[in-house]
């Protein structure tokens, strides 16, 4: 960007900012350095508008009060366009800092944030110990964050079907960000793979909801909760060379039985029942569905 | 410009930071924030007279920045930088061993408090680095650089192992935590799923790290494993996506020939159980022809 250019988009901004009232076009006209030239101008001036709301800066059209007929207007709220602060020390934007610069999601650069709060610090920097790959993003991963804030309903295309959902938590679990929230047309909380979700997801118009009650953060997801079929709860035996691998994927919590030769009984919600054969296949012969019979009979049949 | 916005605030707060200073926060070469700072001086309101100017004093190696009120205030972040910054630290704040109360856990607070989000409630990232004696001891003898002596599950190969291995990394991938070594079974670099090491022992044998940081690339297949040719049905076509294929030919009615290296023989069953009746092994060498219908065999068994 020319230094010309630069100045004169700062300006507009320090000028929408500090408006009262919207001001008309005309008016900006007067007040930065455009072209005398009517088409000249407002070629210009669509430039820099789309130009600043690239940049994140909320820029509203809204009628001039008192124009009959109405004419538009231009300003840039400051309570839409500052940050407050936060109060940040020191040490809190290097330990933010650190954290950003040993996790990053794909394509979804941290620094710019950081030189909102303050700049990037290098204070009180240690090693983590531990590598981590960057996390990979998602197209929808900022536009649900954005809903899960304002808690606000989307509408999105799952499993070929649309649904109304109120966003309640995103979670990263084994290399995959998942929704929670509470789904309208099944009347019921469910999780969604966010690479399934068919499209772009949509934001509701509509009010926002309340906080639910009743959600258990941090639970770790399978497949086989991840579907649209009636819910069964199968029991699967697992061998003990493999039960401690499928205790820690799956977390204690899920183990109902433990033997002495250590095998365990887990028991799974299913909704998902192709994903929770797949699931009990990569056991190979060390792992075995107990119940429902229904299950039993289908990984059978699927065998044979 | 987004910078400008970011750093004149800041500057506007302080009271005369160094110019090195601001260069290392704002990521800019002395030159580079000349030339921002030449352009400041030009920035102001109607009627842009010297004192409605923002006033810009440089003063040997201090900047000061005053009347610059309508930029009082970074820009609010966007979700995008929202999402990057409170990920990265919710990260960081689930690792083993973090500090609920330190700086990291006190700036993802103020800044959720003022995003107006509970980032511990909407937000939760699981890098699959659960706290586990064998984790501690990994980390010790990579930083201290000695070798340790692994009892390891091989999930390829389906048997339990014994190894000593000289580790040079830990690094977090897709929710996977994996341990990037010298293995002296093998007599070349291997990588390890640190989940599938069931004890960890620390040896007081020393070695000296590799000269050049060691990559943690993902799985390559050895020139010597054995080749094997399948049909995919339409609906196992991900097959040719999630796994390294050597080459691929579309078949009639939407299905795939693919060529595959074959790292491990249980890995081979896994595949083939869990693909049933969607996948054909049309060419390979003898053990793996029919890999699939005795991996079958051996998981019936159970269920008679």
């Amino acid at each position: 960007m020319s230094a010309q250019k630069l100045e004169r988009l700062l300006n507009l901004t320090a000028l929408l900012l500090d408006a009262r009232r919207p001001l008309t076009a005309e008016q900006i006209q007067r007040q930065l350095e455009y072209p005398e030239e009517r088409v000249a101008f407002r070629r210009a001036f669509e430039r820099d508008k789309d130009e600043l709301r690239a940049m994140g800066i909320p820029l509203r059209v809204e009628k001039v009060p008192g124009t009959i007929p109405a004419v538009d207007g231009y300003r840039i709220p400051r309570e839409e366009y500052a940050l407050r602060d936060p109060g940040l020390t020191t040490e809190e934007l290097g330990a933010l800092y650190l954290a950003a610069s040993a996790v990053q999601v794909e394509g979804l650069p941290a620094t710019e944030g950081l030189l909102k709060l303050g700049g990037l610090v290098t204070e009180g920097s240690r090693d983590l110990g531990v590598h981590v790959a960057p996390l990979p993003s998602d197209p929808n991963l900022a536009r649900l964050f954005g809903a899960v804030s304002s808690r606000t309903p989307v509408r999105l295309r799952y499993h070929d079907q649309e649904r109304t959902i109120d966003p309640y938590r995103l979670e990263f679990q084994r290399g995959h960000w998942y929704l929670t929230g509470y789904d309208h047309l099944r009347d019921e909380e469910r999780n969604y793979r966010l690479d399934r979700i068919q499209a772009e997801v949509e934001v509701c118009d509509g009010p926002a909801f309340d906080p639910p009650a009743t959600t258990v953060p941090g639970r770790a997801r399978g497949a086989w909760e991840l579907g649209g079929e009636d819910s069964v709860r199968a029991r699967v035996r697992i061998d003990g060379p493999q039960a401690s691998w499928a205790v820690q994927h799956l977390g204690p919590d899920h183990v109902i039985e433990e033997t002495a030769e250590g095998s365990v009984v887990v028991e799974l919600p299913v909704t998902n029942r192709a994903a929770f054969r797949s699931f009990v296949l990569s056991f190979l012969e060390h792992a075995e569905i107990l119940d429902p019979p229904e299950l039993r009979d289908d990984l059978v049949a699927w065998l044979s | 410009m987004q910078r400008l916005l970011s750093m004149v605030p800041w500057i506007a707060s302080q009271d005369g930071p160094a110019l090195a200073e601001v260069c290392a926060r704002f990521d800019l070469t002395p030159q580079e924030l000349a030339d921002d700072l030449d352009v400041m001086w030009l920035v102001g309101l109607p009627p842009y007279t010297p004192d409605a100017l923002i006033d810009v004093v440089q003063e040997g190696d201090r900047v000061w920045i005053h009347f610059a009120d309508v930029f009082d205030a970074p820009q609010r972040l966007t979700p995008d930088q929202a999402v990057a910054l409170l990920t990265a630290g919710a990260s960081v704040l689930a690792l083993p061993g973090a500090d609920d109360g330190g700086a990291l856990a006190r700036g993802v607070a103020k800044l959720s408090a003022v995003l107006g989000v509970d980032a511990t409630q909407v937000l939760d990232v699981d890098l699959g680095i659960d706290a586990s004696d064998v984790l501690d001891v990994l980390r010790t003898a990579v930083t201290a650089h000695r070798r340790v002596h692994l009892d390891y599950y091989s999930y390829g190969r389906d048997v339990r192992t014994e190894r000593d291995v000289d580790p040079y990394l830990v690094h977090a991938e897709d929710g996977s935590l994996y341990l990037l070594g010298h293995c002296h079974l093998a007599g070349a670099e291997r990588r390890f799923r640190v989940d599938r090491i069931a004890s960890a022992v620390l040896l007081d044998e020393r070695f000296d790290p590799p000269a050049s940081a060691p990559v943690a690339g993902i799985f390559q297949p050895d020139t010597d494993d054995p080749r094997v040719v399948l049909d995919l049905a339409a609906s196992a076509a991900w097959v040719a996506e999630a796994y390294p294929v050597e080459s691929v030919e579309p078949l009639a009615g939407g299905g795939l020939r693919v060529r595959l290296a074959i790292a491990g023989e249980a890995w081979f069953e896994r595949l083939l159980v869990g693909l049933g009746p969607q996948a054909v092994v049309v060419e390979g060498p003898s053990p793996l022809r029919d890999a699939g219908r005795r991996a079958a065999g051996r998981i019936l068994d159970r269920y008679r």
